[in-house]
């Protein structure tokens, strides 16, 4: 295991494009956590001038929403779709360098190398996490009143929703990335299928007529996206008198595990069989 | 003496084609034994059978007397086809990249790379290398920690006639060390000058295997010509080991089954009424029996 991942720091270590993409998906990130209050309240001020009686401006950063809010806003497609994009990339030119071969004729199982990737992912979700957890803690403590250690503790289960969306989404990257082996083919259809495939999909099942009892939330990308929810504003749950998620559900956070796990055994079915 | 390989009856289709067909061979410990063929009979596929890459449709080998696995292939250094390395990493870390995965320590990559003469660009990215340097540094990767086979597909390939030399240098060198060589190669030149064994494929079929120093002592040719060329011809067929004839600039070439000496020719076709105008001994080289070899087969 230790070995598998001293490869793969090596094979990153000085790859630019990788360090690129993930400063990049960094920046995003960021962004996206600090300008998510500033966009709901100018959505709010938007409502504000077709309504009667103006709603009042939200704050996101407190504690123990903050776990929620920050999880859903770093777990958005146009998020999650750089960390896989490096991961397609990373594999994909496995196959282009065909180094894949090398390391098989060196001596490295195909099993080995799935591995290897495997951790890889494990290892980049585990210190998105941390990175998203410390951002979480030091926006909360900096933003919230009246702190009590089980008010800072009580949401704190999305960050294993994070955690859980982060590293499934990863793997169904890399089950594009083995299956097409193509670095530009890849990114392609990937990014095809998370933005228009699977929302065309959402759309038709969605249809009651078709399916009474809402298949389409179980499709791969949405299962990944829905372990953590709309964050449930306080005031748009009054207004609109809306159900929302209020912590990570047992069963939405296995469905994409189970997915993640049938990939990894359908790539690990085709490395097998194909020649390289 | 150790078998080193035994390849027994594989064949591999490719959908229409049939890349190697039931090809067995044995390559002993301490050989330099070389794969010879023309582009596109089955060398490569072969290696890449016998390195895991691809799966035969049938038939078996052996690595070491034992059945293969990652473990006997981290015994093997390989070079197949083109240089395989990350462009964007310097030699010197996608050298530890192997090492890693052969379970080497990283005190042998200055070695090969100085043996390679690629020691001043260690620290250069790989995609900054010439070809040749791309294929030096394959043999370097292959090089290291003294694997106890080196297999070398076409090494030479793409390099200038000084580093083909440098590179054949090399091979014969480590020969001498003892490590058991396989090499594949499309150049005969090639296989004469390093191979201590050969065996000939053709569209995927063994035609040949033994001892380089045999496959050349296979006898030879004559020049000859005289006033009366088609009595000669005629006398030149009466010969005890006449094999075949073909005209040749206003002069026949005479092929032999067995060895002739020129003086003995002379005297044959003397005693049988024909005065050579000309008489002259041509080697056979291993090309020509090599061509033979590959028309006999169609």
């Amino acid at each position: 295991m230790i070995k598998l991942l001293k490869i793969e720091f090596k094979k990153i270590l000085t790859y630019k494009i990788f360090w690129i993409l993930v400063g990049l998906y960094f920046i995003f990130l960021a962004a996206g956590i600090l300008m998510a209050e500033f966009m709901i309240n100018n959505m709010v001020d938007n409502m504000n001038s077709h309504l009667p009686i103006p709603l009042p401006h939200v704050t996101i950063y407190f504690f123990p929403w903050i776990w929620q809010n920050i999880a859903f806003f770093a777990t958005i497609r146009y998020v999650l779709i750089f960390p896989a994009i490096v991961i397609i990339i990373l594999i994909t030119n496995e196959f282009t360098f065909k180094t894949i071969r090398q390391n098989v004729i060196n001596g490295m199982s195909k099993a080995e190398f799935l591995t290897s990737k495997l951790l890889l992912i494990l290892l980049i979700s585990i210190i998105m996490t941390i990175f998203l957890t410390l951002a979480i803690l030091i926006l909360g403590f900096s933003n919230t009143a009246d702190l009590s250690l089980e008010m800072v503790l009580e949401k704190s289960s999305f960050v294993i929703g994070f955690f859980i969306t982060i590293l499934s989404f990863q793997i169904l990257a890399l089950f594009f990335g083995f299956l097409l082996r193509n670095t530009g083919l890849a990114i392609a259809l990937f990014t095809l299928y998370v933005f228009i495939v699977e929302p065309i999909l959402y759309y038709f099942l969605k249809s009651p007529i078709v399916f009474k009892n809402g298949i389409s939330t179980y499709l791969p990308v949405n299962s990944v996206l829905r372990v953590t929810e709309y964050p449930a504003i306080q005031v748009l749950k009054q207004v609109m008198g809306i159900n929302l998620q209020d912590s990570v559900g047992l069963l939405t956070s296995v469905i994409p595990l189970i997915y993640s796990a049938v990939m990894i055994g359908i790539v690990y079915w085709v490395l097998m069989k194909r020649d390289l | 003496m150790e078998t080193i390989l035994s390849i027994n009856n594989i064949s591999k289709r490719y959908g229409k084609i049939q890349a190697v067909t039931g090809l067995s061979l044995e390559v002993q410990s301490g050989q330099v034994f070389g794969i010879l063929g023309p582009n596109g009979s089955g060398k490569t596929t072969t290696l890449s059978i016998i390195l895991e890459l691809i799966k035969a449709n049938t038939g078996s080998f052996k690595w070491f007397g034992e059945e293969p696995s990652k473990e006997s292939r981290k015994r093997i250094g390989s070079v197949i086809e083109s240089p395989n390395f990350f462009p964007y990493l310097s030699p010197v870390i996608n050298l530890k990249i192997v090492a890693d995965i052969k379970d080497l320590g990283y005190d042998d990559i200055d070695r090969v790379l100085e043996l390679t003469g690629l020691y001043g660009r260690r620290n250069s990215r790989f995609k900054t290398f010439s070809f040749g340097m791309k294929q030096r540094l394959a043999i370097a990767s292959a090089l290291l920690g003294h694997p106890d086979v080196l297999i070398l597909d076409e090494p030479t390939n793409g390099l200038d006639p000084q580093g083909i030399a440098q590179i054949r240098e090399l091979i014969l060198s480590i020969a001498t060390e003892g490590t058991t060589i396989i090499l594949a190669s499309h150049l005969l030149d090639e296989v004469q000058k390093i191979c201590s064994h050969v065996a000939v494929l053709d569209r995927g079929k063994k035609l040949f295997d033994g001892k380089v120093s045999e496959v050349l002592a296979i006898s030879d040719s004559f020049e000859l010509s005289s006033r009366d060329i088609e009595a000669l011809k005629k006398i030149a067929a009466q010969h005890p080991a006449y094999q075949s004839q073909v005209p040749d600039n206003g002069n026949i070439l005479v092929y032999f089954k067995d060895v002739v000496k020129a003086e003995e020719l002379n005297q044959f076709f003397y005693q049988n009424g024909i005065i050579l105008s000309h008489l002259s001994e041509r080697k056979r080289t291993l090309e020509q029996h090599f061509l033979e070899l590959l028309d006999d087969n169609k």
